[in-house]
């Protein structure tokens, strides 16, 4: 455990789909830090193209779609668009750990979890195999479960929630400090989900990662991360830490989402629907800003210059109108 | 108006033929929705909400009890005569892409019941066609557009919008929506929300919700009654801001207690309240069926099974042997 | 009012709108358009084919079990018939005895088991008890025994037969559709409506099997031609008139075509004409899915 928490630098990311239109980018141009020893939350709606941008840290961006851009630099690995074959797939899993979307159904229905942990020791050279059981039971009942009965169940015999703990289990189990939970609670209830983030912060400081979260649920984001990045149409248009973020929004599309949340307590009517509707691949804007057919402070510069992601100390915000605001 | 009496459903597995495993879906629910007014159902998945609402459609048939709709009870008619009261509730389903027809065209989809209904109702057939406008109108679509769509050219918060404008076809007096919103992208789901709210107070339909966001139940029916279920039975029921305010059943505590806090916005609450154990169905209970899972449980909780009941000094009802309010949500800074 | 009358007139336009997607599909892929092609030249040949030649084929006792030469491109028969001749007219019986034999497996199965699976409870139980037994009847030996009383001699009567004995297949795999697309919320939906089960079935729920049932319809058309081919081949039944099935049996039983090599084009001929069909039905039923599924038909 002499590893440390490894840092991840993403630099112009583009990833671009392949579709009967051409070649269509689902995410473009995005740069983001994940600090060592950090959680981050990355926020945004479907075709956003938060599950492209986490896929394309382990260089697993299927086809039709490729990574036409950028770079993704993790300490102790470099430069992961580099990486191929082998060394690719031994990078994955040992370096990075990825809960899957939906981790309640990536389980192997026909194998107990023991023989899918051992499947997992082996594809990885693993020579202590008891040794990777033992960790495995360690991590399972440091999550509040059987590990003994875990390990000799199916997926069916597991509740959501269990389901959702062994795809974390599995991992961490090969000591990776780099994690990526996408979407880890949809679909699972309040309670279960409450428990689950609880968990997922715990074993972050517990064993010194550096986390990233994807969600559409600002909620899950504001209760784990540190930092916050929200997408919109494959760009990255604010980010900083959580609690300014959700505090004081600035981009137009950060404020109409956290205002669109309806609330426990006050006016309901405070809660305002965001009007028009997120742009898919094929719809969204080719040039100029890709908020501004939603956005109450368009000006004509949108149509045409993409905006900038401009720093505003540990904050940045790609808006014309916010520059403009700021520099006045 | 639709009431309900000790309404039990029981799930029998099937296959088995010995040992049989049944499950207690419902155990004795009541229920009472006033025209025009608003309901809605929390609990965890599984709780039977769901089922519930479904019972309430005329999409389940239950096993004992009694609902009624508009004075009427439906246990007293035969199944095919049950139809035309039930036809007044109206289901609007979670998944819009499941809840239309892919293989017709928006105005087939709509054309078929407005056929039947200007049957029903004596009406020409010039009036289906004007009727479809409307409908869609009335959910904000335009008819122009959409008519002609089949459902895989719409968005998710297009096609949920569809599902309603189908449902309003027959002239509803109640829209069950079943966790409607979830699967719709987060920015379109309060649009959703403030057209069954606007659906409520134009055409004076009740709503009933059932969800597990109980924040969303506010909104859309903040001055209804909110039901908490847990395992078949209602828990806790009273209107929707005493509840969240000032719960007093360890459940709803727990519930209020799991909801996220939007830290920088919010302050989270100094008494959180979180469950000692994790559901387990597969074991039975005599006496409360929170107990095992109660931080708060006292000796009478393991023998005896707390029913719904009004006790002095607590506004709502409540299934506890030891209410207690605990006010367990977050509160918003600038309160604080 | 723009919206009244686009309504007007939206069935026919859609009419328009299914064909023009159908044809979109059908260009997608060369392999589609060979497929109609073929199976429109075997639509051809049963229909008209038989016309062009004499009701009795020339004899020409000079010509005996020849091999292809171009005065007979697949060569002769034993009483020195022309082969492509032989094929041509023996097609009609064997092409109707298949499509009525895929009409028959086809609508028997899907009434069957649409009925079956939405209706569920103590019919489905009778319905598929039914089934069960009928799929445990073995077609051929069954089909010896019947040949024995029964001459076949229409392709109708051997249509009929082959029909009643293969639809099971079909009403189970209709069923089984029929109750999981039953669970879906558009079917629940108007059945909450107060839709007639007419409209629910016929407008609903079989739409949403077309391309399946289709699928069916064209490979139980190939199954019909194996089956009775089979049948005169192994010469169970007696035959009046030309078909594929009694040329292939006179070809290796009577002219020896496996060893003799001057009787090979009389085999070759009714095999190239089933493979020919066999492959124009699967790459047809390629493009079943498209056109039936709105979405994929559109792109």
């Amino acid at each position: 455990m002499s590893e440390k928490a490894p840092g991840v630098r993403i630099g112009g990311l583009t990833v671009v789909y392949k579709t009967p239109a051409g070649e269509l980018p689902a995410v473009r141009d995005v740069t983001l830090t994940l600090e060592p020893g950090s959680i981050t939350g990355i926020v945004g709606e479907s075709g956003s193209g938060k599950s492209t941008l986490a896929l394309s840290l382990l260089n697993a961006v299927q086809p039709p779609g490729r990574i036409a851009a950028g770079s993704v630099e993790i300490d102790g690995l470099g430069d992961v668009v580099g990486l191929a074959g082998e060394r690719l797939r031994k990078a994955r899993g040992r370096h990075i750990g990825y809960v899957f979307q939906a981790a309640q159904n990536s389980l192997n229905p026909l194998k107990t979890v023991g023989k899918q942990l051992l499947d997992l020791g082996r594809s990885h050279g693993v020579e202590d195999l008891r040794g990777l059981v033992r960790e495995a039971k360690e991590l399972l009942s440091r999550m509040g479960l059987d590990g003994a009965r875990v390990l000799d169940s199916h997926q069916h015999e597991l509740s959501g929630g269990m389901r959702q703990r062994v795809g974390i289990m599995l991992a961490l189990v090969l000591n990776a400090h780099l994690v990526v939970l996408d979407e880890p609670t949809t679909a699972l209830d309040m309670i279960t989900q409450a428990n689950i983030l609880k968990i997922v912060r715990e074993v972050h400081a517990e064993r010194g990662l550096t986390t990233l979260v994807i969600t559409h649920d600002i909620g899950v984001v504001a209760e784990v991360a540190d930092r916050l990045a929200v997408m919109y149409g494959g760009r990255l248009v604010e980010q900083g830490p959580t609690r300014e973020v959700l505090g004081s929004p600035r981009h137009p599309y950060t404020r109409g989402l956290i205002r669109a949340i309806p609330r426990l307590v006050g006016d309901i009517d405070e809660a305002q629907a965001l009007p028009g509707r997120p742009p898919t691949l094929v719809t969204v804007p080719k040039q100029g800003c890709v908020f501004r057919e939603r956005c109450p402070l368009r000006m004509d510069v949108c149509d045409d210059v993409d905006p900038e992601a401009v720093a505003y100390g540990p904050r940045t915000v790609a808006c014309h109108a916010v520059t403009v605001k700021e520099h006045a | 108006m639709i009431t309900g009496t000790g309404v039990v459903k029981t799930f029998k597995q099937r296959g088995k033929v010995l040992g049989a495993r049944e499950v207690r879906a419902l155990r004795g629910v009541d229920f009472a929705i006033p025209k025009g007014g608003a309901a809605s159902f929390i609990g965890e998945s599984g709780c039977g909400k769901t089922t519930l609402g479904r019972i309430i459609a005329g999409l389940e048939a239950y096993d004992e009890g009694e609902v009624a709709i508009d004075g009427v009870s439906m246990s007293a008619l035969k199944p095919k005569h049950r139809q035309p009261h039930f036809r007044k509730i109206q289901m609007i389903h979670q998944d819009p892409y499941s809840a239309l027809n892919p293989t017709r065209t928006i105005h087939q989809t709509l054309h078929a019941p407005l056929t039947l209904r200007a049957g029903q109702t004596g009406r020409p057939r010039s009036w289906v066609d004007e009727r479809a406008a409307e409908v869609l109108s009335l959910v904000g679509l335009d008819p122009g557009t959409v008519l002609s769509r089949y459902p895989h050219q719409l968005s998710g918060g297009m096609r949920q919008r569809v599902v309603i404008a189908r449902a309003l076809t027959v002239d509803p007096e109640m829209l069950v929506a079943d966790e409607a919103v979830s699967m719709i992208d987060v920015s379109l789901r309060l649009g959703i929300l403030s057209l069954l709210k606007d659906l409520r107070e134009r055409l004076g339909v009740s709503v009933l919700f059932i969800t597990h966001d109980v924040a969303t139940a506010r909104y859309i029916g903040g001055d209804g009654e909110l039901y908490v279920i847990y395992r078949g039975q209602v828990v806790e029921r009273g209107a929707v801001d005493t509840i969240i305010a000032d719960p007093v059943h360890p459940y709803t505590q727990s519930l209020l207690s799991a909801i996220p806090v939007l830290h920088g916005l919010e302050q989270p609450s100094e008494q959180p309240v979180v469950p000692l154990e994790s559901l387990d169905e597969s074991r039975f209970d005599d006496g409360c069926l929170f107990a095992r899972r109660c931080p708060f449980r006292g000796e009478r909780c393991a023998e005896e099974r707390p029913l719904l009941q009004i006790t002095e000094g607590v506004p709502q009802e409540h299934a506890c042997f030891y209410p207690e309010r605990r006010s367990v949500i977050a509160r918003p800074m600038s309160e604080v | 009012m723009s919206v009244l009358l686009e309504s007007a007139s939206t069935s026919a336009a859609m009419r328009r709108n299914f064909w023009a997607g159908v044809w979109r599909v059908m260009k997608r892929k060369p392999s589609r358009m060979v497929g109609v092609v073929l199976v429109a030249g075997f639509a051809f040949m049963g229909l008209f084919g038989p016309m062009f030649y004499p009701a009795q084929l020339p004899l020409d006792p000079t010509q005996i079990t020849r091999p292809p030469s171009w005065e007979h491109w697949l060569g002769t028969d034993d009483q020195g018939r022309d082969v492509i001749a032989l094929v041509v007219t023996g097609s009609r019986y064997v092409l109707l005895a298949a499509l009525v034999t895929a009409v028959i497996t086809v609508v028997l199965g899907t009434a069957v088991g649409l009925f079956s699976g939405f209706k569920r409870g103590r019919w489905d139980t009778v319905l598929m008890r039914i089934t069960d037994m009928k799929l445990t009847i073995p077609g051929l030996p069954l089909l010896l025994v019947l040949s024995t009383v029964w001459k076949f001699s229409s392709a109708v009567q051997m249509g009929l037969v082959l029909g009643l004995l293969s639809w099971g297949g079909v009403a189970r795999a209709v069923r089984s559709q029929t109750l999981s697309l039953r669970e879906r919320g558009f079917i629940e939906a108007a059945r909450g409506l107060g839709l007639s089960t007419t409209h629910i079935v016929g407008k609903e729920l079989l739409p949403s099997m077309a391309p399946y049932i289709a699928m069916n319809m064209l490979i139980a058309i190939t199954g019909g031609v194996y089956a009775q081919v089979g049948l005169f081949f192994l010469g169970v039944l007696p035959y009046e008139s030309n078909n594929w099935g009694q040329m292939l049996n006179t070809a290796v039983f009577r002219s020896g075509a496996l060893t003799v090599p001057s009787a090979l084009g009389f085999l070759i001929g009714p095999l190239l004409a089933i493979l020919l069909l066999t492959l124009a039905i699967v790459l047809v039923v390629d493009a079943m899915d498209e056109i039936f599924n709105p979405r994929l038909r559109e792109e």
